[in-house]
């Protein structure tokens, strides 16, 4: 018994020692837990992410479609641009807004007749990015009351529903007798219809009193328009999910795998190494140099050799320029390698640093959405992702594969990747010591 | 006058508010083999890293050939072998590899470096092992790979940092019997140790450092002749003395170091009749009675006693 005490005590007393490793056993799986119960709790609500960033292109400029774009306007589940169409498929196209919705010419004119006739129904264009569907099904879905409820307030007027009536009598008159129906019956209903409608001082007879728009499973009405989906990639692209996932699991094993470099630095270091490497006619910087080329190196094998295998198994293609892909890849793996070197350097034991740099990566991948799209993130934690360097190297990937965009969209992603390794490497060169 | 191989001049290192090392000064002359001796603690290793260029002094200056190290690039640093005291090596890789890498940092490449490979495992008795991982030697084979890396590029002055820390006697001589050889080819030794008999074997000069201090710098025979005349003597008594009896051996005069390891006395006397008298007669007073008695000649050991009023193993 005694021995068994003896044990025990010496483990809690050795892991009680260690006070960096002893938060990081509570700060990560707390800061992990939070984060990932903070997106799940968010992914059904929309306006918690600051609204579904929605392109609206109102081709008809009519009360009609002025009223939808108001309505979508005020709905918390949208945070709606109004612009014209290219700007909108530039924008959808470069994954800067993932829905954009074109109301057509003709809108306003033919919407409350689509109700009742096929023919006329308008045609609104989905413009979509294929990495975001979920948001195109969620607009789709509350466009539908939006366009009732803009209607209500619209479109059923007097005079409308008069013109509407009149129409049906023109084409009960254009059609031929037919001895399956009371041709007579129904047309006097109509005009007396039309008398009824023509003695309404209201102009907007079925829309009662306080209500501000046409309620949800009220209407039994079949859709006054139709959609047309399109998903925008440039040129022959298709959307691979596989390119993104590749993207994510590459990149955040990359820059775990970069721990275990910098705790094995930090290993030569206590072992000796270090006092051998510093009796040579070495410098400081050439040894920092040459580390951070054969880190970058492995990263960049190891991201090829992910890539490679996305290729052949699943198909992911690189879509978008070649050179920029080469690029991204590039300045990713130069990230890693510093951001390993720089951990090396603020680490002091190699305990301590690897506590330290799992919650550090972990939380890097995770914010940077290599686990999770970042558009499902609350919308404060979508503006902080653009301070992590992990966003855009998913950004310049995905870019680059499956949007099929051309080296220049590669430009951003690998510029801010550089100015991070820069930043790493000053981290570096300040803080990294010869001696424990 | 010959311009020394290496000078160290009054050389201080501090580590926040302890002093390692406080004014060390001495010279090594080309083909000299040189031991530190101190116990642990006592500023070896930090000097050793001060000549290397591992630290930088907070005084002083290390001299190479006349002047000072010019920064950590200076290609002078390349007449420096360095064995430290921990096996700096890497043990996922080969012998053949870790001298590969080591070699090539010292500029060494192609058939030159693969000759320079061949001779130091030649030397250190590792040829046949040398595809072998590391991380399967025992602690004697990787002490003896670890003094063959210093040696890859031919340095004139060898720096030893306790290079048989941890090995058993076998694999010791085998690492005196490389450092004697490399002692016949004219290397120049600067050797850390606190074990006296590798100083007696392998060096000429002994320098004895405590609490960073240079105590004395001499040749063995210079150093036991300060203790000329002297005496040891070692009782076993039959209880450990109490403070009051070891006070009193203290005070006798004749009697210049007292050690105690629990009922082991061991006392350096000016005169073996005179002292011997003496400390029987204060063991009479102590009422304990002499179980074993030995007496002889100073050894290296008594010297580092006598200098310092402790034991080398005292640590």
């Amino acid at each position: 018994m005694n021995q068994l005490l003896a044990l025990f005590r010496l483990d809690l007393r050795l892991f009680f020692q260690d006070r960096r490793s002893l938060v990081l056993l509570f700060l990560v799986p707390i800061g992990i837990a939070s984060f990932m119960g903070t997106l799940t709790s968010n992914l059904g609500k929309p306006s918690d992410r600051g609204g579904i960033g929605l392109i609206v292109v109102d081709q008809d400029r009519s009360d009609l479609s002025a009223g939808l774009v108001s309505a979508l306007g005020k709905d918390a589940n949208f945070q709606v641009l109004e612009t014209n169409e290219t700007v909108a498929r530039q924008w959808v196209l470069s994954g800067r807004r993932p829905v954009a919705l074109v109301v057509p010419e003709g809108f306003g004119a033919n919407a409350l007749f689509g109700l009742f006739n096929t023919n006329r129904k308008p045609v609104i264009t989905v413009l979509f990015d294929p990495s975001r569907s979920m948001e195109r099904q969620m607009v789709e879905g509350l466009l539908v009351p939006k366009v009732f409820q803009a209607l209500a307030e619209n479109a059923l007027t007097v005079e409308s529903l008069r013109s509407l009536v009149r129409e049906g009598v023109a084409r009960i008159e254009a059609t031929p007798p037919d001895p399956s129906w009371d041709q007579t019956t129904v047309r006097k209903l109509m005009d007396q219809t039309d008398t009824w409608l023509a003695e309404q001082t209201n102009s907007r007879p079925f829309q009662r009193e306080g209500s501000t728009s046409a309620a949800e499973g009220e209407i039994g009405l079949p859709l006054p328009y139709t959609t047309r989906v399109e998903a925008l990639v440039k040129g022959e692209a298709a959307y691979n999910a596989y390119a993104h996932s590749f993207a994510g699991m590459g990149v955040q094993f990359v820059l775990m795998a970069m721990i275990d470099l910098a705790v094995g630095l930090l290993r030569d270091r206590e072992s000796g190494v270090f006092r051998r490497l510093r009796s040579l006619p070495l410098s400081r910087t050439t040894l920092l140099a040459g580390k951070a080329v054969a880190w970058a190196a492995i990263a960049l094998i190891s991201l090829v050799g992910c890539f490679a295998f996305a290729m052949l198994v699943f198909g992911v293609r690189v879509q978008g320029s070649w050179v920029g892909f080469v690029g991204v890849l590039l300045a990713t793996s130069f990230l890693a390698s510093t951001l390993g070197l720089a951990l090396a350097a603020v680490g002091r034991t190699p305990a301590g640093t690897r506590g330290f740099a799992i919650g550090f990566i972990l939380l890097m991948v995770m914010v940077g959405g290599a686990w999770f799209p970042s558009f499902v993130f609350p919308k404060w934690l979508q503006t902080v992702s653009l301070a992590v360097p992990t966003r855009w190297a998913m950004d310049g990937l995905n870019a680059m594969t499956w949007r099929g965009l051309g080296w220049e969209a590669a430009l951003p992603s690998m510029g801010v990747l550089l100015a991070f390794s820069a930043l790493f490497a000053a981290i570096t060169w300040k803080w990294f010591k010869w001696e424990a | 006058m010959v311009t020394p191989l290496l000078k160290a001049h009054h050389l201080v290192k501090r580590f926040g508010s302890r002093t390692a090392v406080e004014g060390v000064s001495f010279t090594l002359q080309r083909g000299e083999s040189v031991g530190l001796l101190g116990p642990n603690g006592a500023g070896k290793s930090t000097t050793i890293g001060l000549l290397a260029g591992l630290l930088v002094p907070d005084e002083g200056e290390v001299q190479l050939e006349g002047s000072p190290i010019a920064g950590e690039t200076d290609p002078r640093k390349r007449k420096l072998g360095l064995v430290p005291q921990e096996l700096a090596l890497y043990e996922e890789l080969t012998a053949r590899r870790n001298l590969e890498f080591f070699g090539s940092l010292q500029g060494l490449i192609g058939a030159k470096l693969h000759r320079a490979i061949n001779e130091a495992l030649q030397l250190v008795g590792l040829a046949d092992r040398a595809g072998d991982l590391v991380k399967q030697f025992s602690g004697g084979m990787k002490r003896r790979l670890n003094l063959s890396v210093a040696l890859l590029h031919d340095p004139e002055l060898l720096l030893l940092d306790e290079p048989t820390v941890g090995v058993d006697p076998q694999s010791r001589n085998a690492i005196f019997d490389n450092i004697e050889q490399l002692r016949q080819r004219g290397k120049t030794i600067l050797y850390t140790t606190h074990y006296m008999e590798e100083v007696e074997r392998l060096c000429d000069r002994v320098i004895i450092v405590d609490h960073g201090r240079i105590v004395a710098d001499d040749t063995l025979v210079g150093l036991k002749r300060r203790l000329a005349g002297t005496g040891r003597l070692t009782l076993d008594l039959s209880a450990a003395p109490e403070e009051s009896t070891l006070q009193a051996f203290r005070n006798r005069s004749g009697i210049t170091g007292v050690e105690v390891r629990e009922t082991r006395v061991t006392m350096t006397v000016e005169d073996l009749t005179v002292g011997l008298a003496a400390v029987l007669e204060e063991v009479n007073r102590s009422g304990l009675r002499v179980r074993a008695l030995e007496s002889g000649q100073a050894s290296l050991e008594d010297v580092f006693l006598d200098l310092t009023g402790r034991s080398l193993r005292d640590g």
